[in-house]
């Protein structure tokens, strides 16, 4: 066989081993070859992460500079308003703590038993690719994570582990296009599914007609099909979208959390998701 | 001397700067594409095979540190490199716009494949939103980029990588 028959055999080659690596890692026998070949590239990848982030700090404070004296004015004011808040809100702390005492209200209320359980997972990588909407963590089964298990910050839903390995785990952000979440508004209890979009918005779909969905209410995990715990954020609806001739309307929900600049994420280990039989991620 | 030695270490770390350092230079929510840019380069200057081969290696890197299933990125920058060689004998060679043509829909492919297998292993791929909000400013994207890293590449090819790669 001459060179130039050899050189347009490569490509087709190629194909064939890729496919049979999508193959065995379709089957599982690819896992811990990936695993090893990932756990190796963490440190890499955490240190790259890290220059990053302190470059992006530094830049950040430059730009910080330049209207530092109008923000101190703006948040002079706001902080004024942020402690009358702290005030009502403590109050009403007081009082739910109580009602919650008397109607047995933790029983009901697994999400309060979560809090000692999170772990604190750096995020150290992204998602290579524009299509896709994921975050890699510093810590795996070794630190107790699991498949499945939710992912929060103090800001509301990040997402579920969809992959992990001994010190190391993958999380799909549920602005990923592939994902799904059985959620209810905060006024209304209006139902519905959170989808993730390509741009990296949220869509609430299959709301009833009959429901009451308005711009400005709040949206939380519903706890139905058993993926996600009850009562966690997701964001705020921003834009209802209602024909009179389709049976469910939708709205646009603008995230909570801040996708773009994660940098540590909880996980909450206590929560026992129901599994997932189908084929779909969440 | 190019050798596999050097090139596997090479766009394995182009694939560690796309997952870490990219998503951070992201315009519009969109960030380039180092190994399509990479990949299709290589393509341009020395044809399908090795365009391939470099498609074939950045691919299973940007693979592992993906959460796409494993295949995803390979296939698509396989395909990547060897389309963009096929525009090396081309009667257009030595036009300007022949590499801006070449990537902008070599990366279309890239991204066309890349869902493909997605939805060949179970995804929700989301085909109309994802060719308009993505596929087609990312290409835009890359098009743009790509005449200051041809020209990296070259210069590299024309210094040091004059030779075929070597197995």
């Amino acid at each position: 066989m001459n060179r130039e028959r050899l050189q347009n055999l490569i490509p087709v080659l190629l194909i064939l081993v890729a496919l049979a690596g999508f193959v065995l890692q379709r089957t599982g026998m690819l896992t811990s070859v990936e695993g090893l070949l990932v756990q190796a590239s963490t440190p890499l990848q955490k240190a790259m992460s890290q220059a990053v982030t302190r470059f992006g700090e530094m830049s950040q404070t430059v730009r910080d500079l330049r209207d530092l004296r109008q923000r101190n004015e703006e948040l002079e004011a706001e902080n004024a308003n942020l402690l009358l808040e702290i005030v009502r809100l403590k109050e009403i702390e007081h009082e739910v703590v109580l009602l919650r005492d008397l109607l047995n209200f933790a029983q009901a209320q697994p999400s309060l038993e979560i809090e000692g359980a999170r772990v604190v997972g750096r995020v150290i990588g992204r998602d290579p690719s524009n299509l896709q909407r994921y975050i890699t963590l510093d810590i795996g089964q070794e630190d107790g994570i699991a498949h499945n298990m939710p992912v929060v910050t103090e800001r509301g839903l990040v997402g579920r582990i969809s992959q992990v390995g001994p010190g190391w785990s993958r999380v799909l952000l549920i602005i990923d296009a592939s994902s799904s979440v059985n959620a209810l508004t905060q006024s209304t209890r209006a139902s519905g599914s959170i989808q993730g979009q390509p741009d990296g918005t949220l869509v609430m779909h299959s709301i009833l007609q009959g429901d009451v969905v308005s711009v400005g209410d709040t949206v939380f995990t519903s706890g139905l099909g058993g993926n996600f715990p009850r009562q966690i954020l997701i964001g705020q609806i921003v834009e209802v979208e209602r024909k009179d001739y389709e049976l469910y309307q939708s709205a646009i929900v603008e995230p909570t959390v801040d996708f773009e600049h994660l940098e540590a994420v909880l996980i909450i280990t206590d929560f026992e998701p129901i599994e997932d039989t189908t084929e779909e991620k969440q | 001397m190019v050798t596999i030695y050097l090139v596997v270490p090479v766009l394995v770390v182009i694939a560690l700067v796309q997952a870490t350092v990219m998503p951070h230079v992201a315009v519009w929510g969109i960030f380039p594409d180092l190994p399509v840019l990479l990949v299709s380069s290589w393509g341009l200057l020395r044809g399908p095979g090795e365009g391939a081969v470099w498609g074939f290696i950045a691919g299973a890197a940007l693979d592992l540190l993906s959460g796409a299933p494993f295949g995803a990125a390979t296939l698509a920058l396989i395909a990547v490199g060897a389309t963009a060689g096929l525009a090396k004998g081309s009667a257009l060679q030595a036009h300007v716009a022949l590499p801006l043509l070449t990537v902008f829909l070599a990366s279309i492919l890239y991204d066309l494949v890349f869902l493909f297998v997605l939805r060949v292993a179970g995804d929700t791929v989301v085909w109309v939103d994802s060719f308009v909000r993505i596929i087609l400013p990312s290409a835009v994207l890359n098009a743009v980029l790509i005449p200051p890293v041809l020209g990296l590449m070259r210069w590299l090819d024309n210094r040091y990588l004059r030779e075929e790669m070597e197995w």
